[in-house]
């Protein structure tokens, strides 16, 4: 659908990725972000809020990963339990 | 795993004909999510964390910042090259002096991979010009102002069309999101039996 109608109404210019696409990009993109994806009112979230809470998301995302790691590494300290409990977590999962 | 790869050549073939875009969840983000993804990544986290050396003494922020490397390149090889974010991930560990030539070359497998029904998008891979702005439709500079902070956030995007981030992002996003359920449960899995030993060698006094 999105490609038939780019295809007879090309946007004009230098640009031939439809408005339509980049809609349905965001759109994808919105039902990632859990602070946007429960919103189901009738008005459409507006492009730049979604890309401001998914810059957020990501970024809250990276702390997390960030701290697991410090966590991680601060138990792996101990090299004896660490290689035991590494080894035991691989047989458990 | 058969019906997924059944369901998306069934969508190709369902573009082909009749140049409709599937409204169903991408297959990469139902990758992401599945128990086998994330079996396999953890998999990969824990063979790769055994052969990491940590520096004493700890807590050393080094240490910290060694392990989200790790993760990161474990994600990225999870991810099986197939995304922007996953190889600039893996080139920048392996600082490669060829990346340039890598970069132009995979562009377009990556495009057509995401791209929908038009086919247009493969003709618009020149890199160089910041392509972003030139979307007419998204001309506000509000939008535009924040697809280039989110295409530095997320690796390998900088120099990206509008709609690349945009596919970018929602892979990244799904990636990371099974990264951190993979690495919690593994420090859940690493931290009690942990304590348990703690408890055994304080009371034999071997500690």
């Amino acid at each position: 659908m999105s490609g038939r109608r780019s295809r007879s109404r090309q946007s004009s210019g230098t640009s031939r990725i439809s408005e339509e696409q980049i809609n349905d990009l965001i759109i994808k993109l919105q039902q990632l972000l859990p602070e946007l994806r429960d919103n189901r009112r009738s008005d459409k979230v507006s492009a730049a809020r979604v890309l401001q809470e998914t810059c957020n998301y990501i970024r809250n995302l990276h702390r997390e990963v960030d701290d697991l790691s410090e966590r991680l590494s601060e138990l792996l300290a101990n090299t004896d339990t660490a290689q035991a409990a590494l080894i035991r977590s691989l047989l458990t999962q | 795993m058969d019906s997924m790869s059944t369901s998306s050549t069934s969508d190709l073939s369902r573009r082909k004909r009749k140049k409709k875009s599937p409204p169903s969840p991408p297959p990469s983000l139902q990758k992401w999510r599945s128990e086998k993804q994330q079996q396999i990544y953890s998999t990969k986290l824990v063979n790769a964390l055994r052969e990491l050396r940590i520096t004493q003494p700890s807590p050393n922020p080094r240490n910290g910042r060694a392990v989200r490397e790790v993760a990161d390149r474990a994600l990225a090889v999870a991810a099986r090259g197939k995304t922007l974010w996953s190889r600039a991930i893996l080139s920048k560990a392996v600082k490669l002096k060829f990346r340039k030539h890598k970069r132009q070359r995979i562009t377009n497998p990556a495009l057509t991979s995401t791209v929908t029904a038009t086919g247009s998008i493969r003709s618009k891979n020149k890199r160089g010009a910041a392509t972003v702005m030139r979307i007419k439709a998204k001309g506000l500079p509000a939008v535009q102002r924040k697809v280039k902070v989110l295409s530095r956030l997320v690796p390998g995007c900088r120099k990206q069309t509008l709609p690349v981030v945009l596919e970018e992002t929602t892979d990244y996003i799904a990636a990371m999101e099974m990264q951190i359920r993979a690495m919690t449960a593994l420090l859940s899995a690493v931290t009690s039996p942990t304590e348990h030993e703690e408890g055994q060698t304080h009371v034999l006094g071997v500690w």
